[in-house]
Parts: C-alpha cells; structure tokens; sequence
C-alpha cells in the first residue's frame, strides 16, 4: 500500500475547516510535502513515529510524573506530520497578534496606574476588582519600559469557516516554546530535506531574541547584566521547557533557594560567593514568588524579592499581576480595548462569550447548553471545563450548582469546531483537531514573534480538548515563507 | 557557578565514577566465581559494599547476588540507584551539563532499566550485560572529557570523580583484605583485585615479578602511574583544586591546600617500606579521616552546606 492509497482513505467531517483538504482535493500549500511522500509506505511511516519516539526518550524531552519516588518518564505525544500554515494566513495572525499584545499591555499599565478604561466606561469596575489575579501590591508600580507582557502565547484556533480565532490570552507564564523549537529538530530527522525543499521558516531565533529582550530590562549601568531564569525545580511538569531555554540562553538556571535578597538587591549563591542579580525570567507563578508578599508558605520564591522589584533594582519577567489582562471574564472585553487604547478594528476574532454573572446570559448558555462550554475564569490547562455536547444531565445539573454559588467565576462560549489536520494514527492517516499557539515577545524595540508556534493536537478522535493534560500531543508547524 | 549547580555536579561525578568502579570489580569477581575461586562468597561483597542498615541473612545464589548488587532498587547501593542519583543529580543542572552528557546519561539510565538487561543477568550471560553497562559508561567519560568546557564545574567534577575512585579503591581493598582471612590462595586473590581495578596487566611489566604483598598493595596504594591508585587519585585532585584559586575566597582556599597536602604527606610518608596486610590497614583508616575532613570543608566553602 502507497501514501497515496492511505490519503485516499482521509475522510473530513462536515462543517469542519480541514487544514490540508477542500472537498477531497489537497490545498496548494500541503502540495509539495504530500508530493515528497507519495512513494512511502505506511510501513516507513510507522518507522519514522518510532524514531520519533525514541529521540525524544533519549533526548531526555520528558516530563515526569512521579509516584514511586523514582518517576516514570513520559513524552509529550508528538505527531510526525507537520501542520502548515501559509506566508499570508501568518501574516495576519502576526498582525492580529501584536495588535493584541500592544493593547493588552497598555490595559495592564492603565489598570495599575490611572485606570482611563474603567473612568471612561469602557469596562466596568467590578470586573477588574472582583478579578483574583489583580494584583493591588502592583498598583502604581512603574516597570521598566512599561513592558508586563514580555512573552505571550496567544492561543488561536479556526472556525468552519477558516478564519482564526484567539480563544486564551495567555499573559503570566505560557509554556510550550521548547516543544516548538524541539519538534523541528524532530522533524528534520524524521524527514530529511523536507523543510529545506518546503521553504519553511525557521524558529531557531527565539532563545536569542529572548535573550536580547532581558538584557536590554536591566537597570543596572553594567555591560553585562545577570540575567537568571528562576525554576520550581525538577519536579516541575515543564522543567525540561526551563533547563531548554536556559541552555540555549547561557543563563542560569536558578531556584527560589540560590537566590538571597540583601538591601533589596537580589544575589545568587555561588561558589566565589553571592553575585548580584539584574533581570530574573520566572516560572514560577505570582503568588509563589515572595512568600513575604504573597502566599507565605511558598518554598519556591525568594523573600525580599518584591521589596527588590518594587525599587526597580531587579527586573521580573513576566510582570507580576498579568492575570488581569488574560482572566477570561475580561476576554470579552479585548476588542473594546484595541477600539479604546488603538482606535483601531481588530484584526483576529474574539469568540463570543456570555458572563455568567448576568442572569440573561446565565438563562441562555443553561438553555443552549448542547452547544456550549462553561469555563472557569482563572482556570487553565483544560481543567474545571464543561462541555455541553458531551455531557450528561447528571452532570449539567451539578454544574449549574457550581455555577450558581459563584458565577463570576464562569464564561461560556458556543463550542467551535476546531479545525482538523491530519496525523498519523495507528498506520492510517487521520484529521484531528487543532490549536495554535505563537509566542510573542515584547522588548523596548517592539513586538517580535518567531515564525511558528506550538500546535496542540487532541489525539482522541473527534475531540476538541487540546491541553496535554487531556490527552493531547502536538505538531510540528510550518510557516511557510 | 551556583554553589547548587556545584554540588550536584560534584555528585553526579561522584556516582558515575562509583558505578563504574562497582561494575568492574564485580564483572572481575563474577569472572572468577565461575572459574579460579571456588565457593565465592557473594555475601561478602553484598555487605561489604551495602549499608549497614540494610544487611540481610540470606545467602544469595549468584544470579540473585547479581540482581539484588545491579537492579534492586531497593538496595541503596544497587548499580541502578546509581545511575538514578546520578541522572537526578544531572537533570538538576540540565543546563549546566552539556546537552551530549545528559543525553549519554540517559542512555545509560535507559540501559539499565532495559528488560534485556535483566534477562542477561537472570538468565542470559551477565557478562554481556556487564560489558554494555561498561560501554555506557566508557561513552560517558567520553562525552565529558569532549563536550564539557574547562570552567568551574568541570573542576568539580573531576574533584568529585577522584574523590570517588580513591574512596572505590579502598573499599575494594579492604573487601579483599577481608577475603584474605578465610582464603588462603593470597596470589588468586591479589590477581582478581587488579583485574577489579584494570590494573593486572599493568603489574606485570612494571614490577616485572610475580604478584607480591609488597608490590600489590604498592601499586594500589602509591604507583603514580596506576589510574586507581590512592596516590595518584589524590594528585589529581590537587591538580584541579589548583584551578579553584582564582575564584575562591583566599582564606577557603588555604584552609583545604592545607588538608590537601596533610593527606598527600601522609600517603607519601606514611607508607611502610615494606607493607604487610596488617601493615597497611592503619595508613587505609588514617586516609579515610583525611578524605573525609577534605570532603566536608568542601562541602562547606563551594557547595553553600554550612
């Protein structure tokens, strides 16, 4: 049997915009990668998803869950067929996307600081004082170049129609970068001469321009600023995304415990003694950084550390306080920003989204409930989510009880389809749905966002739950130039 | 370099070079179970290198010996608890490390955990599964030595290694001083220690006689040019503690060149003329003390333990 045979095989559903067909026939741009493959048998193919696999077990791309003290190691599922995007449909996501984070971050610096928006009318006050992720320690807190959202991932998804959507701003600490930049080192061996015949574009300058963006924070009057990337620590799901990109930064790769504040300077312990710190890049969640601040039983922070912020002798990246801006309640509110802050349209769509706290809303979801999903506000990760197509009555009714006792806690939005892509899936090529999330990295110079993305992939046939959480892997993606 | 990056490179050289030494000595033993020593006693060497805790009375057959010195978790001192520190001490400087070590690393984890090499020690040839094991972690040194740049943690690590393999050496002699006692064959015996420590081709074209007390414990203890020597371990060590000078606080560095050369004089000075195995047992002791003190200054000054 041929790929030819295999792709003969690929069946879209109906109403779904499917990335690679249009009624049976394949789209120009999949054209050449399909074309380079005709002549290889599932049997090969199946050879290059064991390769696959056994790169990422040796390369140590793991995540760990650990409940025998040891841990058992596991890979993200990654799917060997590339998803490919267009020079023009890149080109308007880049657009909609800086577009987005520019607005965003003026809403982060007005909302700590004036608060225009909220004077103006445009948004209403309660939804920002009720918001948890509102940081009052962060009102009128100058950052250095009014930058909060130093890195974003936008997460994107395409309605029947093909037209994107952004679905989550997220604004704190979006992971998933390394799983870009290791999934075309995949792809290049798994497939070699592809990505060079395809013209595809390529990712490798993130960490630099990371990089570049973190030195330039630096207040201090030094050619060399300390730049450190904090870490949880080993048990961490996303340990390998932290040790990634402190490697290719040459940073180091700190925890909460080598670093000491003295005289609201930061230090990091070393051998030759403490050395003093300009610029951390945290992973490590707002509430954890400075248990003197915030959550006092954090192990994973530094005392002192917001005290040092706060008098600007050390920079913190991502800003404390971004969950604000990507709270879901205040989603809806994005384009009213762009029109505010921009006087301009915006360029991505935003779903429509019903806030559960208005009872009209709250009737209609609860009415329509076939056709919708109820979040919660502050959770990710796919978590605290009810899918209104797959659920029970049982389980509808208990969650209109959770609902009900605090319903500034939930949106719903109608349930789009997300659009479908083929995989690899036990020898046979199949569509599955995707997301896509660019990462955008904002620095004195401007927005920046590497051409590509992490593109999540619900392995489950017919599902539209991307998180790797629920049992999603992902792609590599293509933008082609 | 963080004083916790430090450490944990200190360590992670420290259980890879332990692994490698436990390997060899019981590949060599395993070796001579089968052929030249009769009634080899596997108990002795689970106890010798297993913590006290952790002592059993139950007598062994060889392959289970094997297993529980290999693959028992359980066992603290098992060849996979090992590889497991060493990985866990690795992973914690993942980016310290160069990407080529953490990926050999993981290769030897994946190595040891592979249900093939449980079936060679089980049932297939273990000196197969040994030999592969061996080869991970000749790939290792390898590695290391090729990718890893001469900074800091590079220092660390081969103090940590030296450390270690004096400390190796030791223990495998006093398993065989031990052996002595209830084994009156004193040649077989020093024949498979250093072929435990790669040393017994060595032996013959630099002392040019058949194997002696003398000059067995010589090349063990003092031989400059034997890799596995106590002396020769520890002259290494000073060689890269030499490096820490620039980088350390003076007071730090003068207090451990002291202890260095304390340990080095009393190897040096301190050997008999003409060693007995009772002769040397007080040099062995006093040895562990000054290893031991160098360790927790270090321990102290660079690695932020206070």
């Amino acid at each position: 049997m041929s790929f030819a045979s295999l792709l003969a095989e690929y069946t879209t559903r109906p109403n779904i915009w499917d990335e690679m067909c249009v009624q049976d026939e394949i789209r120009n741009h999949y054209q050449v990668f399909f074309d380079s493959l005709s002549q290889v048998s599932p049997a090969e193919l199946s050879r290059k998803d064991e390769l696959a696999k056994k790169l990422f077990m040796s390369q140590g791309v793991t995540f760990t869950v650990y409940n025998d003290g040891e841990g058992i190691e596991k890979i993200f599922p990654f799917d060997i067929i590339p998803r490919i995007i267009t020079a023009t449909e890149w080109q308007h996501i880049e657009a909609g996307i800086k577009q987005r984070i520019k607005a965003l971050n003026i809403f982060l610096k007005d909302i700590y600081h004036d608060q225009f928006i909220i004077k103006d009318g445009v948004i209403p006050p309660s939804l920002v004082h009720s918001c948890p992720n509102f940081l009052r320690e962060m009102v009128n807190v100058d950052v250095p170049f009014n930058i909060y959202t130093h890195i974003s991932g936008i997460d994107l998804i395409r309605d029947s129609d093909g037209s994107f959507y952004v679905l989550e701003d997220n604004l704190r600490t979006p992971s998933g970068v390394s799983y870009m930049l290791e999934n075309r080192n995949m792809t290049y061996r798994v497939f070699p001469g592809l990505v060079p015949r395809n013209n595809v574009r390529s990712v490798k300058d993130y960490p630099d321009l990371l990089l570049k963006n973190l030195l330039a924070i630096s207040n201090r009057q030094k050619s060399q600023p300390t730049v450190v990337l904090l870490t949880p620590g080993i048990y961490n799901s996303a340990y390998f995304e932290h040790t990634t990109l402190a490697r290719l930064m040459g940073i180091e790769l700190v925890e909460g415990r080598d670093l000491v504040v003295d005289n609201a300077k930061v230090y990091m312990k070393t051998t030759a003694g403490l050395k003093q710190v300009d610029v951390i890049y945290r992973r490590v969640d707002d509430d954890f950084i400075d248990p003197l601040v915030f959550n006092p039983g954090s192990i994973l922070g530094v005392s002192g550390l917001y005290y040092a912020y706060r008098k600007g002798n050390v920079a913190i990246v991502n800003a404390p306080g971004n969950g604000v801006a990507d709270d879901k309640a205040v989603y809806p509110f994005v384009p009213d920003m762009i029109k505010y802050y921009l006087n301009e349209e915006p360029i991505l769509k935003t779903v429509p989204t019903y806030a559960m706290e208005n009872p009209d809303h709250f009737k209609h979801v609860f009415g329509n409930i076939a056709k919708m999903v109820i979040k919660k506000t502050n959770e990710s990760g796919g978590y605290g989510m009810l899918m209104g197509s797959a659920a029970t009555e049982q389980q509808v009714g208990d969650y209109k009880k959770e609902v009900e006792k605090n319903p500034r806690q939930f949106i719903a939005q109608p349930i789009i389809s997300l659009s479908s892509v083929p995989c690899f899936i036990n020898n046979k090529i199949q569509p599955r749905h995707v997301d896509l999330r660019p990462f955008a990295l904002y620095g004195p110079q401007g927005i920046e966002i590497v051409p590509g993305g992490l593109t999540r992939v619900a392995l489950r046939e017919g599902s539209l739950v991307v998180n790797s959480s629920q049992g999603g892997g992902s792609k590599d993606t293509w933008i082609l130039s | 370099m963080l004083s916790r990056v430090a450490d944990a490179v200190f360590w992670m050289a420290r259980y890879m070079e332990r692994t490698d030494n436990i390997l060899r000595a019981l590949r060599t033993n395993y070796i001579a179970s089968q052929d030249e020593i009769q009634n080899f006693d596997w108990q002795l060497w689970i106890d010798g290198l297993g913590a006290t805790a952790q002592k059993t009375d139950v007598k062994l057959a060889y392959r289970e010996a094997l297993h529980h010195l290999l693959l028992n978790k359980e066992n603290d001192t098992s060849v996979i608890t090992n590889i497991v520190r060493a990985r866990e001490n690795a992973r914690s400087v993942q980016d310290y490390v160069t990407k080529e070590v953490w990926q050999s690393m993981n290769d030897y984890y994946h190595l040891i955990r592979d249900k093939h090499t449980e079936y060679l020690l089980l049932h297939g040839d273990p000196v197969t599964a040994f030999d592969n094991l061996l080869r991970e972690s000749t790939l290792f040194y390898g590695t290391v030595d090729i990718t890893m740049n001469r900074g800091e943690g590079y220092t660390f690590l081969n103090i940590g290694k030296y450390i270690e393999r004096l400390l190796r050496s030791l223990d495998i002699l006093e398993l065989k001083l031990k052996e002595l006692e209830t084994n009156d064959n004193e040649m077989v015996q020093w024949k498979y220690l250093l072929y435990s420590l790669s040393g017994y081709e060595f032996h013959t074209k630099f002392y040019r006689n058949t194997l002696t007390t003398e000059s067995v414990l010589h090349q063990v203890i003092s031989n400059v040019q034997f890799p596995h020597s106590v002396f020769y371990c520890l002259l290494r060590v000073e060689r890269y503690f030499k490096n820490l000078d620039t980088i350390s606080l003076p007071e730090h560095y003068k207090e451990l060149e002291f202890l260095l050369g304390r340990a080095l004089s009393n190897l040096r000075y301190g050997m008999p003329a003409r060693p007995t195995v009772e002769g040397i047992k007080p040099l062995i002791e006093s040895t562990r003390i000054e290893i031991k003190s160098l360790g927790q200054k270090l321990a102290g000054f660079y690695f932020g333990y206070s």
